[in-house]
Formats: C-alpha cells, sequence, structure tokens
C-alpha cells in the first residue's frame, strides 16, 4: 500500500504522461482515458469521489490539470515546480480576504482553487503546452 | 457520564456511521437541558456590526461582520462574551482565539480525546491558503438567548504541536500562516454558520477510516514524541454550526438583515443589523411571502445563474451567500471586459470600473424557482477613498474564466436584504425542520 512516505516521484504538470499512473497509485484511484483530436484526458476518480482530470497534449506533455472532491488535492503533488508561482504570483491584498478562494494569473501559468469544507475544486494550466488548436477552456 | 455520552444522545442518529475512535471525553459531569415546549420564547436575536472589526481602519479589512458569543465552561455560569467573532455563513463551526479566552479560559473547557489520552486538534485550510490550528473542546455556547450545550468548538492557536503539513493541501503563502492572533484573523473568532445547508464541517468524510490519507484532511491527534496522525472523528465531535444545536426550536436557519447603505459605502460602526435564529418559529422570522425560496443542489449551491444570456451550473461554478467575504467575487474581468470591467492597477482581483455597473443575474434553484439579482459594483479605489467601512458595491473576480468562475456574493449582497439561510432538514433528527414553502428543499436552501 502505497503511503505519503513512499511516493515514488510527484506526476505533475508540466511533465510527460507517464507521470499519470503515479498520481493514479498515489491516488488509490480508477484511470478512465478520454481521447480528443488534439489531446487527450485522464480521469482519476477515487473512492470518496474525488476527481483529477490529466490534460495531455499529442506531445504527451500534461498541460493542465483539475480537480473536484471534499478535500483539497496535495498541490505540490498536481503542480510540480509550478507551485513555486503560487509563491510569486500573489498581490497583495489588504482590504479584503479571499477565505473561499485563490487565483493566481500569469502569462505563463494560471491557477484557480476555489471552495469550503466538503467542498473543493479548481484547475491549473501552463498556456504555452496547451496544443494550438485547443482552447484553455477545455481545462474544466 | 462525560459530556460527549450527553452529545451521543442527542446526535444519536449518527452512530451507525462511526467507524473509527470513539472519543471519550474527560471532562465530568453534564446538566440536562432546562428548555422545554412549555418554556417561554428565546430571544433569538444578535445584534450584528459591520465594519472594520478589531484591527480598526488601520487593518483596512472593510465589509467585516461581526457579533457577540457566550463560552460557557460546560455544565457551568462560569461564563465569557466574546466580542468581535466574524459571522461567516460559508463554514460551519465554531472558532474562537485561545488569547481571546480569559476568564473563561481554554483549560476550563472540555476536551476530547481518544484511549490514549490525546486530545483533537483540527485543521482547518482555507482557501487563501492561512489556516487555524488548534484543539477541539466543549463548551456551552450562547447566543442572544439561545443556547448550545456541550458544543465542540475550535479554540484557535491553544497547541504546540506543529501544524501537520498533511492540512496543508496548498503551500502556505508568504504572509499567511496560522489566523490564531486577531492581527492574522481580523476578529476574535469565526462563528460559522453552516452553509449549505449542513451543519458540520467534515460529516462522513472524517468518520471512515478510508480518508485519513486525504491531503487536505481536518482533524488530528498528537501522541507525545510522535508527528500528528489523521484520525477518524465522530460526528458529534466535529465542529457543528452552533444553531443546529440550539435546545430551542429556532435551529433550523437564520435570517440576516442589513439595513440599504448608500452607494459610496457607510462609516465604521454606522451600520447595525440583525442576526435571527430559527425560520418560521417565531413572530420574527416568518419566511416572509414576499421572498423567493432557492432550493440547494447535493453540493450545497444555487444549481444554476444566468448571465447576459450564459447559463454557469454547480458544480463547475459552485455558489454561496457569503458574509464571511468582503467583496462580490463575480466571475471575471476578462468575461466582464464587454460592459466595462477591469481590475484595479494597485489591487489585482478587485475591480475598478471607470463608472458604476449595474448588474442582473437570475437564480434558479432545486426547487423550479426562479427570480432576478440586482447589485451594482462601483471603482473600489474610489470607495476605499472615502475612507468607509461598508460598501454594497465591491466587486472583484472569482477565477479567471468561466471554466472555473464561481459566485461568492460576498457581504455587499446582504445590505438591504433579508436573508433566510435554511438547514437541511433532518441533518439532526427531530431538530430540524423547514417551514412550509421550503418542506421540499431536502438540501436547505436560501430565501430572500
Amino acid at each position: 500500500m502505497l503511503t505519503l512516505g513512499t511516493v515514488p516521484a510527484w506526476a505533475v504538470l508540466g511533465q510527460y504522461e507517464s507521470s499519470v499512473s503515479v498520481d493514479q497509485q498515489y491516488l488509490r484511484s480508477e484511470d478512465r482515458v478520454q481521447a480528443f483530436q488534439a489531446y487527450k484526458v485522464h480521469q482519476l476518480t477515487t473512492a470518496n469521489g474525488t476527481i483529477v482530470r490529466e490534460y495531455i497534449s499529442p506531445q504527451g506533455l500534461v498541460f493542465g490539470v483539475t480537480w473536484q472532491g471534499p478535500f483539497m488535492p496535495n498541490m505540490q503533488q498536481l503542480l510540480g515546480s509550478y507551485v513555486t508561482n503560487l509563491q510569486t504570483a500573489l498581490p497583495a491584498q489588504t482590504h479584503v480576504r479571499h477565505l473561499r478562494g485563490l487565483t493566481v494569473k500569469t502569462n505563463d501559468f494560471v491557477f484557480v482553487n476555489s471552495g469550503h469544507m466538503r467542498f473543493w475544486k479548481g484547475s491549473a494550466y501552463v498556456p504555452s503546452l496547451i496544443p494550438s488548436n485547443v482552447s484553455a477552456e477545455v481545462v474544466r | 457520564m462525560t459530556l460527549r455520552n450527553a452529545s451521543k444522545a442527542t446526535l444519536g442518529r449518527f452512530l451507525a456511521l462511526v467507524t473509527g475512535l470513539i472519543f471519550l471525553g474527560s471532562c465530568g459531569g453534564s446538566s440536562s437541558s432546562s428548555s422545554s415546549t412549555s418554556t417561554p420564547a428565546a430571544n433569538n436575536t444578535a445584534a450584528l456590526t459591520v465594519g472594520f472589526g478589531p484591527l480598526g481602519a488601520a487593518g483596512g479589512y472593510v465589509n467585516g461582520i461581526f457579533t457577540s458569543v457566550t463560552v460557557c465552561a460546560p455544565g457551568t455560569s462560569n461564563c465569557e462574551t466574546v466580542d468581535n467573532v466574524l459571522v461567516d455563513t460559508g463554514s460551519a463551526g465554531l472558532r474562537i482565539l485561545n488569547s481571546a479566552l480569559t476568564t473563561v479560559p481554554a483549560s476550563s473547557l472540555g476536551t476530547i480525546t481518544d484511549s490514549n489520552g490525546d486530545q483533537l486538534q483540527e485543521c482547518v485550510q482555507y482557501g487563501d491558503t492561512s489556516y487555524s490550528w488548534g484543539p477541539m473542546l466543549v463548551a456551552d455556547v450562547e447566543l442572544a438567548g439561545e443556547k448550545a450545550s456541550s458544543l465542540p468548538i475550535q479554540v484557535i492557536g491553544d497547541n504546540s504541536f506543529a501544524v501537520p503539513s498533511q492540512c496543508l493541501a496548498t503551500p502556505v503563502l508568504f504572509g499567511y500562516g496560522n489566523d490564531d492572533t486577531v492581527a492574522a484573523l481580523g476578529a476574535n473568532g469565526i462563528l460559522g454558520l453552516g452553509a449549505f445547508g449542513y451543519p458540520l464541517d467534515c460529516g462522513s468524510y472524517c468518520t471512515s477510516s478510508s480518508d485519513l490519507t486525504q491531503s487536505g484532511y481536518p482533524y488530528y491527534v498528537c501522541p507525545t514524541g510522535q508527528a500528528c496522525s489523521a484520525t477518524t472523528v465522530p460526528t458529534q465531535d466535529q465542529a457543528t454550526n452552533p444553531v443546529a444545536a440550539f435546545s430551542s426550536a429556532d435551529n433550523n436557519g437564520v435570517l440576516v438583515t442589513l439595513p440599504s447603505i448608500p452607494a459610496l459605502g457607510a462609516a465604521n460602526g454606522t451600520v447595525s443589523g440583525s442576526l435571527i435564529f430559527g425560520i418560521g418559529t417565531q413572530t420574527d422570522n416568518a419566511l416572509a411571502t414576499t421572498a423567493t425560496v432557492y432550493a440547494l443542489d447535493e453540493y450545497g449551491d444555487i444549481p444554476a445563474f444566468t448571465y447576459n444570456g450564459v447559463s454557469y451550473t454547480s458544480p463547475t461554478n459552485w455558489s454561496v451567500l457569503d458574509t464571511g467575504s468582503n467583496s462580490l467575487e463575480f466571475l471575471d474581468a476578462n468575461t466582464l471586459a464587454s460592459v466595462g470591467i477591469i481590475e484595479c492597477a494597485d489591487a489585482p482581483g478587485l475591480y475598478c470600473p471607470t463608472s458604476t455597473i449595474p448588474f442582473t443575474v437570475t437564480a434558479s434553484g432545486a426547487n423550479s424557482t426562479s427570480g432576478t439579482i440586482m447589485f451594482s459594483i462601483m471603482n473600489a479605489d474610489t470607495l476605499f477613498n472615502t475612507n468607509n467601512a461598508a460598501f454594497n458595491d465591491l466587486g472583484g473576480d472569482s477565477g479567471t474564466s468561466p471554466a472555473n468562475d464561481f459566485f461568492d456574493f460576498g457581504l455587499p449582497f446582504f445590505f438591504g436584504r433579508s436573508v433566510y439561510i435554511g438547514m437541511m432538514p433532518g441533518v439532526f433528527a427531530g431538530e430540524s425542520s423547514a417551514p412550509s414553502g421550503a418542506t421540499s428543499a431536502t438540501y436547505g436552501y436560501y430565501a430572500f
């Protein structure tokens, strides 16, 4: 049985499709593949209903991920090195707080995580990795 | 006899779901409820104040909404009233800063422990990556004249354990951390009034060991000399919307009423309102015949909104009527560019249109009702320059596109409205019921 301590590698945004199987093991999930003309999607579903989708370009790179479930997923695992983009992109907010979500939008990284107790969802993608004939809106 | 046993009697319907550790309270003695159907109706109205909150103007935090909560050592008359508690219809459960408890310190509250004697701890991460970390303790809680006995509450900051990394699913951003001080939280606590119709902060996801390895998991025990580890928790020991635990019949929801305010806002301390407990249970909380009832779906969302001819549906575009958010987080600047919405140059994420922009959005309930929601969004910089503290037209981005946008109708939505937030009937057997007009709302409802 895999546990936090024995995950062999992170499967991540911006890396190759083979990393999806690591996520599948980590999440102990079912993997269903949907193939479209210009990309394909691995949909991983865990026993508690968490759904993670990983969007793969024809070059075999993960260009986007989405998630939905009762808990936030491990962003380190899903975002890999792009997790550092969260740290650098956050705008200073002094008048309001965002208890329900975090949105980061930069030229090469888009991230939205939102929700509340018992329900979280979100997505992240790398615009430069999206196939040229595909809209970022497919990552949903 | 323990306090926890007393709770189990009340919440007995959930015991069948419990498959993990059984927690036993270490604080002895319990008092049976003194209320009965023959007692006079409870004072069901708590005062609300809107403004900067305890940080004052220097904190800059606008549209905070606060009330007072009385916390008592369980089974005693040893009570302390904590003011400036943030009223949050977007979360469930009462969370109080350890530093706000002085005459009734956390050490005087009941504990929840496992068979090894280790106390139950909770970690809740919020969207902005800040979190609350501290023990779950047991208190008698009073709001106006309403009482919730032996209520599990979180005392933020009352432990010395390192926060479990498993809980912090999103890396904590620079400038954020445990909301364990007034400076960090902007309040003395959070009163989570169980939005989404559901009174528990985790429910069945925390009663089964199958979810114990999930990132973002909230409940832990921290044995001496070991790292904290995730643990299952019976529902009666989870953080609970106090309203659902009231001994009176006013336990089926709340009514939030706030006055109208000018477009340029209202000064700090000049806006007050009422938090009325119960819906259709007393003469002051009847479901208004003019109100439209929007039944929520299984996600606790209004199922669909339509704006500008486009339908946004749950759960992709989830939603909440949320006193705990300061602004109207509505779609995104790119989607709204055609109507003149632009982001503030000095505050990305907030809207700074050159003129005030009116919006009309159609909401569609799960009970096939529909109605329109009208609001305006004004230039945030203009609003902040007034030095006012309450605004009905402060808005900003939710996500970045219709694929990831959500509808967080924050405090601006509530001004000039009476908003009913109805609990899921029957979650606590025999305690929650819906008034006629909302009886088909299986997952709870909003009405306004």
